[in-house]
C-alpha cells in the first residue's frame, strides 16, 4: 500500500490540517503551537494521525491532541470517530494496549503548610512499601479464581466497593459511575485471565506513578470548589490502566482482526491499525472483551485508592475524597452531530480525555453545573492540571491526557542519571521513591512537553479550561 | 535445537555475524537482531528483550518449560516467541535465562517453532529498565537478506 502524504498547513490559531491525500478518508487536525507540534526527525506522530485518516467510516477528521506523540499504529493522543451505521470500524490499537488506562485524583483533608517534610518523607516511604509496582510484585487483591475475577470485569469499581475497597461516594465521581455496561468476560482469553488474575491493585511501571500533589494555583474558583479543590491542597493522583489483561485482550483482538481484513477488503498502511466493523461478531466480540478490561482497570485504580487512603490515615491522621476517575485509552459508542445530523459513532481515544461539558446528562449530579473533570497529569518535576470541558468541542468532546513525551528512552538515559536526577528532586522538596534508578532516569520531566504549554494550548484551542495547576510533592515511580 | 545463553545481555562491540540491540522510540522499546538463521534471530530478540529490562546473572533457575508457537508467517512467529515471554512472566513469575529454538516449519500460512526456555525466577532478577507487556504489530520484521536473517519488533512497556 502507498505510504499517506503529508501536507501540513497552519488552519487558525493552534490548528494544522493536514491535507487529505489518498487513501486518506478525511483530513487530519492537529491542535498545537508552533514548539508542540510533533517535528522531531525520525518522529512519525504527523504521519499516524495521517494513516487514521485511512479507517473505513471514519468521520470529520483524524484528531490529534496538543501532547501527540510517536506511537505504533495510531499517535499517543489521537481521537478518530466512525460512523457505525456507515460500516465504521473499530480498531483495538485506537484504544491501546492498556485499555482503560486512566487518572484518578484523590483530595485530602490537610494542606501543604500542614506538612513538613519529615511527615512527608515517613508519607512517601509508607506509600513505597505498600504500592505494588515493577516487576512481579503481584497485586493489592488476592481473588479467589478466574470466577470472581468475572465478577469484577462485570462489576469494575462497583465490584470492589461492594467489597469493601472504597466508599459509594468514590463511585459517584468515577467515569460512568466505576463501571462500564457491556462487558463480556466470555470473551476474554484464558491467557488474559491468567495474568490479571494476580495483578489486581498494582501500578505497573514505566509512566505509571502515584503522585503526592499540592494545588499550586487555582484558575476557576468556581469550579474547582465544585470539584473539591482548594489552594493548597494536599492531592494524590494515580495513573495506571489494566495491566496484563487489558494488554492480552488488545493482543488478542489485534492479531484476529489482522488476519480477517481481507473479508471486508479493507487495505491498512500498517497492521497495529487492524479494525474491523464496528456492527460485526468480531467488532462486538472486541467491544464486550473492552469493556471488561476497562472496568478492570477501574477496580485495579480503586484499589489503590484504598492503599493511599490507608497511607495517608496512617501516617497523617487524614482522609482522601475522590474528585474524579477519568479513561484516556478507551473505544466508546457515543452519539454527535456529524453534518447535523445525530450519528451513532464509536469514539477511539487513545491518549486523550473525554471532556464533557456543563449540563451533559452523562455527568454526575453535583457536577452537572460545572463540567466534567479532564485529568491532565504532567511530569513529577513541573505540574500537573484539573481542566475542564466546555461547550462547542470539535474533536467529539476529547482533551489531552498529559504532557506527551518528545525524548525516546534512549535519549534520556544518555542525558540523565537517575542518582542525580532524584538528588535534584530532593532538593527541590520533592520525595522520591522509584522502582529504580534507571527508570527515574527514563521518565525524567525533560523527556515530556512543557505541560503549561499543552494546558494552554488545550484551553486556546476549545477543548478545555484550566481549572487548577497541581505541583508534586513525592513521587512513587511504577 | 540452537541454545543462545540470556545471561549476558550486553551488545557486543562490534557487529557480529550475531547480535541484538534497542534502538530509540519516544515511548516504547524497538529492538533488532540478526543471525545466520531465523530461528537464531528469534532467540537474538528474546535475548535484546528481557536484557532490555532484567539482569538474570544472579537469578535462580528454576526449570525448563518447553511450547510450539504457530502463527501464519515468520515475524508472527518472532511475535509469537516474545508474546510467550511476556505470558510467563506475568503468570509463573518466569523469565528465560536461556533459549533453544527448533527449526521453523510449516508452510507459508502456517508456520510453526518450538521453543524450549530454561527459566529463572523474576523474583530473583534485578529489574534494569521498563517491563514489556506487549507486542505491536507496527514495524513487526524477520527476514532473510544477503547477510543474513535480521528481526525487528516494537514493545509496549
Amino acid at each position: 500500500m502507498s505510504e499517506v502524504e503529508i501536507v501540513l498547513v497552519e488552519a487558525g490559531r493552534y490548528r494544522w490540517r493536514i491535507e487529505q491525500r489518498p487513501p486518506m478518508r478525511v483530513p487530519g487536525v492537529v491542535f498545537a503551537n508552533g514548539a508542540l507540534l510533533p517535528q522531531a526527525a525520525g518522529d512519525h506522530a504527523l504521519e499516524q494521525v495521517a494513516n487514521v485518516a485511512t479507517l473505513p467510516g471514519i468521520v470529520r477528521a483524524s484528531y490529534a491532541m496538543p501532547d501527540v506523540h510517536w506511537g505504533y499504529g495510531f499517535p499517543i493522543g489521537g481521537v478518530a470517530a466512525t460512523d457505525v451505521g456507515q460500516g465504521g470500524v473499530v480498531s483495538p490499537g485506537g484504544v491501546g494496549f492498556d485499555i482503560s488506562c486512566g487518572v484518578r485524583l484523590l483530595a485530602a483533608g490537610v494542606d501543604r503548610d500542614e506538612l513538613d517534610a519529615e511527615r512527608i518523607r515517613r508519607l512517601m516511604d509508607l506509600l513505597d512499601r505498600t504500592v505494588p509496582r515493577g516487576l512481579g510484585r503481584g497485586g493489592l487483591w488476592h481473588l479467589s479464581g478466574p470466577e470472581e475475577l468475572d465478577e469484577l470485569l462485570l462489576g469494575g469499581a462497583r465490584y470492589a466497593v461492594e467489597h469493601g475497597h472504597g466508599v459509594p461516594r468514590d463511585l459517584e465521581r468515577c467515569e460512568d459511575r466505576g463501571v462500564l455496561a457491556g462487558a463480556a468476560p466470555g470473551e476474554v482469553s484464558n491467557r488474559a485471565v491468567e495474568r490479571g488474575l494476580q495483578q489486581v491493585g498494582s501500578l505497573g511501571s514505566a509512566n505509571h506513578f502515584l503522585e503526592v500533589q499540592a494545588v499550586d494555583r487555582v484558575h476557576d474558583p468556581e469550579t474547582a470548589a465544585a470539584f473539591g479543590l482548594r489552594t493548597g491542597q494536599v492531592c494524590v493522583m494515580i495513573h495506571c490502566g489494566s495491566r496484563g489483561l487489558g494488554h492480552q485482550i488488545c493482543t488478542d483482538h489485534v492479531r484476529a482482526m489482522d488476519r480477517e481484513l481481507h473479508h471486508y477488503r479493507i487495505e491498512l498502511p500498517d497492521r497495529q491499525l487492524a479494525c474491523t466493523p464496528v456492527d460485526s461478531p468480531r467488532g462486538r466480540a472486541y467491544l464486550g472483551a473492552m469493556t471488561a478490561a476497562a472496568n478492570y482497570g477501574r477496580a485495579n485504580r480503586q484499589l489503590l485508592s484504598e492503599a493511599a487512603r490507608r497511607a495517608f490515615a496512617t501516617a497523617l491522621g487524614v482522609g482522601l475524597e475522590l474528585v474524579y476517575d477519568v479513561s484516556h485509552n478507551l473505544a466508546k459508542l457515543e452519539t454527535h452531530e456529524v453534518d447535523g445530523v445525530p450519528r451513532k459513532l464509536c469514539v477511539h481515544r487513545k491518549g486523550a480525555t473525554r471532556a464533557l461539558p456543563p449540563g451533559d446528562p452523562d455527568l454526575p449530579a453535583d457536577l452537572t453545573g460545572a463540567g466534567q473533570p479532564v485529568l491532565v497529569p504532567g511530569t513529577m518535576g513541573t505540574a500537573s492540571y484539573v481542566m475542564v470541558g466546555l461547550p462547542g468541542n470539535e474533536a467529539f468532546r476529547s482533551a489531552c491526557h498529559g504532557a506527551g513525551r518528545v525524548w525516546s528512552r534512549h535519549q534520556a538515559l544518555r542525558t540523565v542519571r537517575g542518582e542525580h536526577l532524584k538528588g535534584e528532586l530532593e532538593a527541590r522538596g520533592i520525595a522520591v521513591r522509584p522502582a529504580l534508578m534507571r527508570a527515574l532516569a527514563e521518565e525524567t520531566p525533560e523527556a515530556y512537553k512543557d505541560v503549561d504549554a499543552v494546558a494552554a494550548v488545550t484551553e486556546a484551542a476549545g477543548l478545555a479550561r484550566q481549572v487548577a495547576r497541581l505541583v508534586p510533592l513525592g513521587v512513587c515511580k511504577g | 535445537m540452537r541454545e543462545a545463553s540470556l545471561v549476558d545481555g550486553r551488545e557486543p562491540a562490534a557487529r557480529s555475524d550475531r547480535g541484538h540491540r534497542s534502538v530509540p522510540h519516544t515511548a516504547d522499546l524497538r529492538v533488532e537482531a540478526w543471525a545466520p538463521t531465523a530461528e537464531g534471530c528469534i532467540g537474538e530478540l528474546v535475548h535484546a528483550l528481557v536484557g532490555s529490562f532484567a539482569d538474570l546473572s544472579g537469578a535462580r533457575i528454576v526449570g525448563e518449560r518447553a511450547c510450539t508457537v504457530l502463527a501464519v508467517s515468520d515475524p508472527d512467529l518472532l511475535a509469537g516467541v516474545l508474546e510467550e515471554v511476556i505470558y510467563r512472566m506475568d503468570v509463573d513469575g518466569e523469565l528465560p535465562a536461556a533459549l533453544a529454538l527448533g527449526p521453523i516449519g510449516g508452510l507459508d500460512g502456517a508456520r510453526s517453532v518450538e521453543v524450549r526456555f530454561r527459566m529463572a525466577d523474576t523474583a530473583t532478577a534485578a529489574l534494569v529498565g521498563a517491563v514489556p507487556k506487549a507486542v505491536s504489530l507496527h514495524g513487526l520484521e524477520l527476514g532473510e537478506g544477503p547477510g543474513g536473517w535480521t528481526c525487528a519488533a516494537t514493545v509496549d512497556v
